[in-house]
């Protein structure tokens, strides 16, 4: 275990020093992405600033929301981007994942090491700033559990998110290809996190509860935090059950991650 | 001796699929595909002893890289007995590949990104490499294979040749006792050919590193190997020493004769006409059936000749002759169609 740690933290170290050889075109590079990612933000900010409010939520409770959501899924990009499936699946077609598979190293650390993608700091940077401006404009009666819990739901979020990558990673070994359905649920869900969910349809909504449990993730969290009242008249332990929502869904991802690499068989050629 | 490789009846049967094109084409691949089986590898034996250096040459397609990945422990076989180093090599991944090396020369095991020098460095530090004996190797490798010059820059910017060198140094810092050579000089130009060569010959001799040779290029086999394998559609055809094939299979000599003037039909007894340009012919004779010497004397007596030249025929023609003409092989090939 300490071996495997001291090796993660190697490959990712060395990653990240050659991703900072070129420190200018790296900063511009983050500069850019940060922009163009807020400008998703600001204009939905000034529609909901013309219209005062979404579904009785108003803009900073939404930029509370949003932030985080942002933040962990940009947090999750860069830790777990060994197991998007854009790069993966050729890392299986191309049999670079052969290579992997040939030396005497856990296989899903060498996945996760084998990826570090710094850049998405213009991401988890856009991502605080929202956040941050959210906790701003919202009077959050600060106690010490709603204190406690923002850090624990990140942390949450961003299994919540790697484990769905995960998932989409172990459908490539049968499929080579990616399942361009799968976005519905990674990048699809984040995005549906990003908003107050009550507002959506039901069908919606009970895809984002049953099959992508992601409404346990930003919803009923911040309906607690921010003290909002709840239309679905959810019970109220369903605010506080994120971390066992994503310990859940981390555990079946790695059972089925580990079943993909079991059942795995390289090609002829 | 004691075998390291000792493959009993080794099978591998494929499911070729015929995929579903199209917009959900990948998703309707999960659930109904039409597959037909093909037998790559198909009860083969062989046993490779601790030390030795074996070529294993095949058309495109023959089965080799499937008896490789099958070794390495990449495919599980279909059927069949295949242990090596004391290691079910597919069951045993984690256990076994510490002791192997192997390079496939269409890919490369380093960090596309990194400097030499950094991957070389993370490999050490994955095999868990004393310090001593990785400078030691190191030290060694960088000499015969030419690294220094290349040893900071980054494995994108090399080329095919440079890349070789830094994936074979790479693959035997760990002083594995058994490795799997696939394709090594493929696309390599001849100096970068020569030092291949030498230090594969290197660690043979000087480290007795067990190693197994797969090669599209007969002239690394001769130049190496005593001991050859030759598979083709799944078969193994033979397996013995390079020079035995030669003399069953080659044994042939070419005569070249340049004329004074253009002659119909020149011919000599016991040689064979093979082409005919101008002036120019080339003849093939059998070394045991007539000697140069005859010929030229028979030349000499019935034609105006300018010059002449007898060599033997060259290796690779040889293993051509083999493969095309199917001299080692007699048995159609199995295929079959299924649907699920």
């Amino acid at each position: 275990m300490q071996r495997n740690l001291t090796l993660l933290h190697r490959l990712i170290n060395i990653q990240i020093r050659s991703q900072l050889q070129y420190p200018f075109s790296f900063f511009m590079e983050i500069l850019g992405s940060a922009l163009i990612q807020s400008f998703f933000f600001i204009s939905f900010a000034l529609v909901i600033v013309r219209f005062e409010e979404i579904g009785g939520w108003n803009l900073g409770e939404v930029a509370f929301i949003w932030g985080m959501t942002e933040f962990s899924f940009g947090l999750m990009d860069m830790i777990f981007s060994g197991f998007d499936y854009d790069y993966f699946g050729p890392l299986i077609r191309l049999g670079r994942f052969d290579q992997l598979l040939l030396r005497p190293v856990n296989i899903t650390l060498q996945v996760l090491g084998s990826r570090f993608v710094l850049r998405r700091i213009g991401k988890i940077f856009q991502g605080a700033v929202i956040f941050l401006f959210g906790l701003s404009q919202v009077g959050v009666n600060w106690t010490p559990l709603r204190i406690i819990y923002i850090p624990i739901l990140i942390i949450s979020q961003v299994l919540f998110f790697g484990s769905l990558f995960i998932i989409g990673a172990t459908t490539t070994f049968w499929t080579m290809e990616r399942l361009e359905i799968l976005n519905i649920f990674t990048y699809g869900g984040s995005e549906i996190m990003s908003y107050p969910m009550h507002i959506f349809p039901r069908a919606i909504r009970l895809i984002f509860t049953y099959i992508v449990p992601a409404i346990f993730l930003s919803y009923f969290p911040a309906v607690f935090i921010l003290e909002k009242t709840d239309p679905l008249n959810a019970p109220r332990i369903v605010s506080f059950i994120a971390p066992l929502v994503s310990l859940i869904l981390l555990w079946i991802a790695l059972r089925f991650w580990r079943y993909g690499i079991k059942n795995y068989q390289s090609s002829g050629s | 001796m004691t075998p390291i490789i000792t493959v009993r009846n080794l099978t591998k049967t494929f499911k070729v699929f015929h995929d579903h094109k199209g917009y959900f084409g990948a998703l309707r691949n999960l659930f109904d595909r039409k597959f037909k089986l093909i037998e790559a590898v198909y009860q083969i034996n062989f046993t490779i002893t601790a030390g030795e250096l074996v070529g294993y040459i095949g058309p495109n397609g023959a089965g080799k890289s499937t008896t490789i990945k099958m070794l390495t422990g990449l495919l599980v076989p279909t059927s069949g007995e295949l242990r090596v180093n004391g290691y079910i090599p597919w069951k045993d991944r984690r256990k076994y590949v510490k002791y192997i090396g192997a390079v496939f020369g269409q890919r490369t095991t380093l960090w596309w990104d990194l400097p030499v020098c950094d991957s070389l460095n993370l490999i050490k530090h994955i095999y868990e490499i004393e310090e001593t004996q990785f400078r030691k190797n190191l030290g060694i490798f960088r000499e015969i294979l030419d690294l220094d010059t290349f040893m900071e820059t980054p494995v994108r910017s090399l080329s095919l040749g440079q890349r070789m060198r830094a994936d074979l140094c790479a693959a035997l810092l760990h002083d594995p006792t058994l490795v799997f050579l696939d394709e090594p000089t493929i696309g390599l130009d001849v100096v970068a050919k020569q030092r291949i060569r030498d230090f594969i010959q290197f660690i043979n001799q000087e480290k007795h590193t067990t190693i197994l040779l797969t090669t599209h290029d007969i002239s690394d086999v001769a130049k190496l190997c005593e001991r050859v394998i030759i598979i083709d559609l799944g078969k193994i055809l033979f397996d013995g020493k390079l020079e035995t094939l030669l003399k069953t299979f080659g044994g042939r000599r070419l005569l070249s004769v340049d004329f004074a003037e253009a002659y119909l039909k020149p011919v000599l007894e016991n040689a064979e006409i093979i082409s005919i340009q101008g002036s120019k012919v080339l003849y093939s004779f059998e070394r045991d059936v007539v000697s140069a010497s005859n010929l030229i004397n028979q030349l000499s007596t019935k034609y105006r000749i300018l010059d002449l030249e007898v060599h033997d025929q060259p290796i690779e023609d040889t293993i051509r002759e083999i493969y095309e003409k199917q001299l080692l092989y007699n048995q159609p090939h199995a295929e079959k169609n299924f649907t699920s």
